[in-house]
């Protein structure tokens, strides 16, 4: 197979641009990981001059790229200053490595929580999948909105959609076979909760000691409908039926894990209970009985619990917020 | 040919663009701190919970995802760790106890069995006893513990913690229903027939086995661990004739190994780690 030359002709160049900003390491070391914003000024001073040095706190007039030499070497009759250059140089010419800057460290007794809630809103779109039906994988796309009152307590709602992202596990297939014995399935259209969200806990982790990140672990409940109907299984020649709301519940623990101060990645184990009504799997005798929908539903509704993992984003909106105290 | 080469150009030229609005070429840069922490490491006076010490486990596990039968597993974990980050180990344990699921309740009251599945299902009040059941389950296993920080409770008590990922061979020991040569003896109900649905036969299966788990610290010795385990492996959990295609050769007659079906099985351990020696090292 041949490989058109203007395609390399394009793809070289871009190569051979993006060659140095990979060979160069950043080494970008935030003092206080939960003052970025705080730092960045100084932060990108530092970058930003591709380590010119021009921290302000460190030693006038000289700095790492070696740029205050060369003002002492213009010739402006200060001698005590040229040699001072010419001392430095041998010294300047060797630091072709790692550049230098200095930083003003200064601690605090408190820290300051890295990403505030309080008053924000918060829009997490997720992904939804079950663990606990064998019989129908059932996955399903959501979105939560969550108002922070507290800093550590929410008023939202989420919802989820799963009809036409569910599939039937082969289970059902080989127990029918197998035992003569049809299982009473269900498809769901949607369902949505009001919930509480508190965060008892919340820490930091590192990796391999060098990159640290916030994260917080919360327990979230409350109340709502899910859109549901059986599947016809046991007498699909006459039965149908339709979507119908039932009440709903649902408790979880979820650990988020900040990116920003606005984004995180969460995962969570969500209990979504709600109150299924089953086809019955009893036909009715006759034909007029066996067409009356009041006997194709089970007698009583069952509580269905739906172990849920959740994998998602979330953003908090405003973007950037402000401490109450200074640091 | 042509649409090929404008899109590989026009891939070309997309890099290029990328290329060309990537920021100045950046440089290593050692930032020396002149305040009270200068030359100070990252972290100070961290305790070394794994680095050079033997981790004892006792756990209590239980499988998820069951189709027919739920295990309760109690056993053991114990690695050695070489580094904070690595270690090695033996997991292991014995299922104390089985649990039917529903749907097992459900064939005991509701199954049917006629001539033509009387071999799967020879009567379903004994459906319990023929299928499958873990019986032990061990593993030689690597731990990578890539996340160590602490977490708050409450805004009150505070735990070191970590997290960690774990990957090995493993070998479970298997209670299935005992292969069934000659399904013939099954043709009309009978005691023959119901014998093989009480017919057992252990084996081992070797599968591998990965995860990840979460250890909180309560002091230097003491923890709790909880962890999700994976044991894929292909077993008849059942007890019936799944073998043969529905338009050809089903059933054909016989219960064997062609009748075990890849599972992906899935387990819960909690665990309380105890670490020797009691004392950790402290970094400086």
């Amino acid at each position: 197979m041949k490989f058109p030359v203007s395609g390399w002709m394009w793809i070289a160049p871009a190569l051979l641009l993006t060659v140095p900003s990979m060979s160069h390491a950043q080494m970008d070391f935030s003092l206080d990981e939960a003052e970025t914003d705080e730092s960045a000024d100084s932060s990108e001073s530092a970058d930003g001059s591709e380590g010119a040095g021009t921290d302000e706190s460190g030693p006038e007039g000289v700095d790492a790229e070696g740029q205050a030499g060369a003002d002492f070497g213009t010739g402006d009759g200060d001698i005590i200053g040229e040699l001072a250059a010419e001392a430095n140089k041998p010294e300047q010419r060797a630091e072709k490595g790692p550049k230098r800057t200095e930083t003003v460290e200064e601690i605090y007794a408190v820290q300051q929580i890295y990403a505030l809630r309080i008053n924000r809103l918060e829009l997490a779109p997720s992904f939804a999948f079950t663990l606990n039906d064998p019989y129908v994988r059932r996955t399903g796309l959501g979105v939560a909105l969550n108002y922070w009152w507290t800093n550590v307590l929410a008023l939202g709602a989420n919802f989820l959609w799963y009809e036409g992202l569910e599939s039937e596990s082969d289970v059902n297939f080989f127990v029918r076979r197998s035992t003569r014995l049809a299982v009473p399935l269900t498809q769901w259209q949607l369902g949505a909760w009001l919930n509480f969200t508190y965060v008892p806990l919340y820490g930091k982790f590192a990796a391999f000691r060098r990159l640290i990140f916030q994260w917080d672990a919360y327990v979230v409940g409350g109340v709502g409908l899910m859109r549901t109907r059986p599947i016809p299984v046991i007498d699909p020649a006459i039965r149908e039926f339709d979507y119908e709301l039932r009440v709903a519940f649902n408790i979880g623990l979820g650990i988020r894990v900040f990116i920003t101060r606005y984004l995180a990645a969460f995962i969570e184990f969500r209990d979504y209970l709600h109150l299924e009504r089953f086809e019955n799997i009893e036909v009715a005798l006759g034909d007029e009985q066996r067409e009356d929908s009041s006997t194709w539903f089970a007698d009583s509704p069952t509580l269905r619990n739906n172990a849920t993992v959740q994998v998602g984003l979330t953003i908090f909106f405003p973007f950037r917020f402000e401490y109450r105290l200074p640091k | 040919m042509m649409t090929k080469k404008i899109l590989i150009s026009l891939l070309g030229a997309g890099l290029a663009c990328v290329a060309l609005q990537s920021p100045v070429p950046v440089r290593a840069q050692e930032v020396q701190i002149t305040g009270p922490l200068a030359g100070a490491p990252a972290v100070r006076k961290m305790r070394l919970y794994r680095k050079g010490r033997v981790q004892l486990q006792p756990f209590l596990g239980f499988t998820i995802r069951d189709e027919f039968s739920r295990s309760l597993m109690f056993g053991l974990q114990a690695n050695y760790h070489f580094t904070e980050w690595l270690g090695l180990g033996f997991w292991g344990g014995f299922a104390g106890v089985n649990l039917d699921t529903q749907l097992t309740k459900e064939v005991d009251s509701k199954g049917v069995s006629t001539d033509r599945n009387r071999l799967s299902l020879p009567s379903r009040q004994g459906f319990d006893s023929q299928i499958a059941t873990l019986t032990w389950a061990a593993a030689i296993q690597a731990t990578f513990i890539p996340l160590r920080g602490k977490l708050a409770l409450f805004q009150k008590v505070f735990s070191d913690t970590d997290f960690y990922i774990f990957g090995g061979a493993a070998f479970i020991g298997l209670e299935e229903r005992a292969d069934v040569s000659d399904g013939s003896v099954c043709s009309a109900p009978g005691q023959a027939c119901l014998d093989t649905q009480t017919a057992r036969s252990s084996r081992v299966a070797i599968a591998p086995t990965f995860g990840a788990g979460l250890t909180m610290y309560f002091n230097e010795y003491l923890g709790l661990s909880v962890e999700w385990r994976g044991l894929p492996f292909a077993w008849n959990t059942s007890g019936t004739d799944e073998s043969g295609s529905p338009a050809g050769d089903f059933p054909d007659g016989q219960i064997d190994s062609d009748d075990r079906r890849f599972q992906f099985n899935q387990m819960i351990n909690i665990g309380l780690v105890f670490y020797l020696p009691v004392h950790a090292r402290i970094t400086d």
